[in-house]
């Protein structure tokens, strides 16, 4: 590893061999020995042995930095990087910590919670026939009144209307139902029309209402389910 | 695989549904000219066989079956819906139906549970 010139090789071998000492039953490349050191002893280290040691690498760097050698980084590093660690070891006072490897924060525990299943919707939240009823019966009223039936725009105003009506009852629908909403408009000539509904749903929670409007030129039908 | 064929169970199958409101529309009005008085038996038979083979098919769905038929005077009709729910896994299917004498616009709506 070393291919220095006798002299200087030596000077930093000893100041090795001193550090090593301190530290026994640890050998091998400085950098693994960075993993495995403990607090305790840095304590001592640092208590006993920083007012050599400091002064020691300090003057083994200026010498050791004017030649540039091979060995010397590694020693230098190392020492300097093991004060480093030291410093944030979290080493309480009187305390015996030791530890292994990196400091590494505590994992955020995620809080797990148990699901909640709700089966059918809360009591008072239901959905109210009558309420949807007014509002659907005075959109039909407040929009229809006065217009004329004919075929090139009552087809987007029918659709309007389904839009509308849905839109006004999504305010007061309670969470989680869904709606569907179904208007019907047509001529008034002298035909016959019968406009049915029949739904297969839960009698307790689901419902349904409708409204009917009539002019002299168009009628419109209604219907919205709620589920 | 079997991800694909639960998928296809618990889905709303648009041509499923509409063959089943043919079948129903054939066979409760057929070829007869609109009476007034049989009207009303009408639409309750069309919509309850649908909803009796919708039901059959065994899927966990809701179903909504709307029916109307009118008499051909030449006046016209416009039927549009719109839908407040979870386009994933609800669907609709409207068929149109006609003979010599009536219309009749069936729509089915499925949601899912």
């Amino acid at each position: 590893m070393a291919n220095q010139p006798l002299p200087l090789s030596q000077e930093t071998l000893a100041q090795f061999n001193r550090s090593m000492a301190t530290e026994p039953g640890v050998s091998g490349p400085p950098r693994r020995r960075l993993g495995s050191i403990s607090t305790r002893r840095s304590s001592k280290d640092q208590s006993k042995d920083q007012p050599h040691h400091r002064p020691l690498f300090l003057r083994g760097m200026t010498v050791i930095s004017s030649e540039s050698s091979f060995l010397s980084p590694n020693v230098s590093h190392s020492h300097i990087s093991m004060g480093k660690r030291f410093s944030f070891a979290g080493w309480h006072q009187g305390g015996r910590v030791s530890f292994s490897g990196l400091y590494l924060q505590q994992p955020i525990q995620e809080v797990y919670v148990e699901n909640t299943y709700r089966m059918g919707p809360e009591p008072g939240c239901h959905f109210s026939p009558s309420r949807t009823q007014q509002i659907l019966q005075a959109t039909l009223d407040s929009y229809l009144d006065g217009v004329c039936y004919s075929p090139d725009s009552c087809s987007q105003l029918c659709q309007m209307l389904a839009d509308l009506v849905l839109s006004k009852l999504k305010d007061v629908n309670p969470p989680r139902y869904k709606l569907v909403c179904q208007v019907v408009v047509g001529q008034s000539g002298k035909q016959g029309i019968r406009v049915a509904s029949r739904s297969l749903m839960n009698p307790n929670t689901d419902n349904y209402t409708s409204a009917v409007f009539q002019n002299h030129s168009l009628f419109a039908v209604a219907l919205v389910h709620d589920q | 695989m079997d991800d694909d064929q639960s998928a296809e169970e618990t889905a709303f199958v648009v041509d499923e549904v509409s063959s089943i409101v043919k079948e129903s529309l054939e066979a409760v009005i057929g070829r007869n000219t609109y009476e007034h008085k049989r009207v009303n038996q009408w639409t309750s038979g069309v919509v309850e066989q649908c909803l009796g083979q919708l039901s059959k098919l065994g899927k966990p769905f809701k179903y909504i079956v709307t029916c109307i038929i009118m008499q051909k005077n030449g006046a016209g009709l416009q039927s549009a819906s719109s839908c407040f729910w979870d386009n994933t896994t609800d669907g609709s299917c409207t068929v149109r139906w006609e003979n010599k004498h009536l219309y009749c616009i069936v729509s089915v709506f499925g949601l899912a549970i």
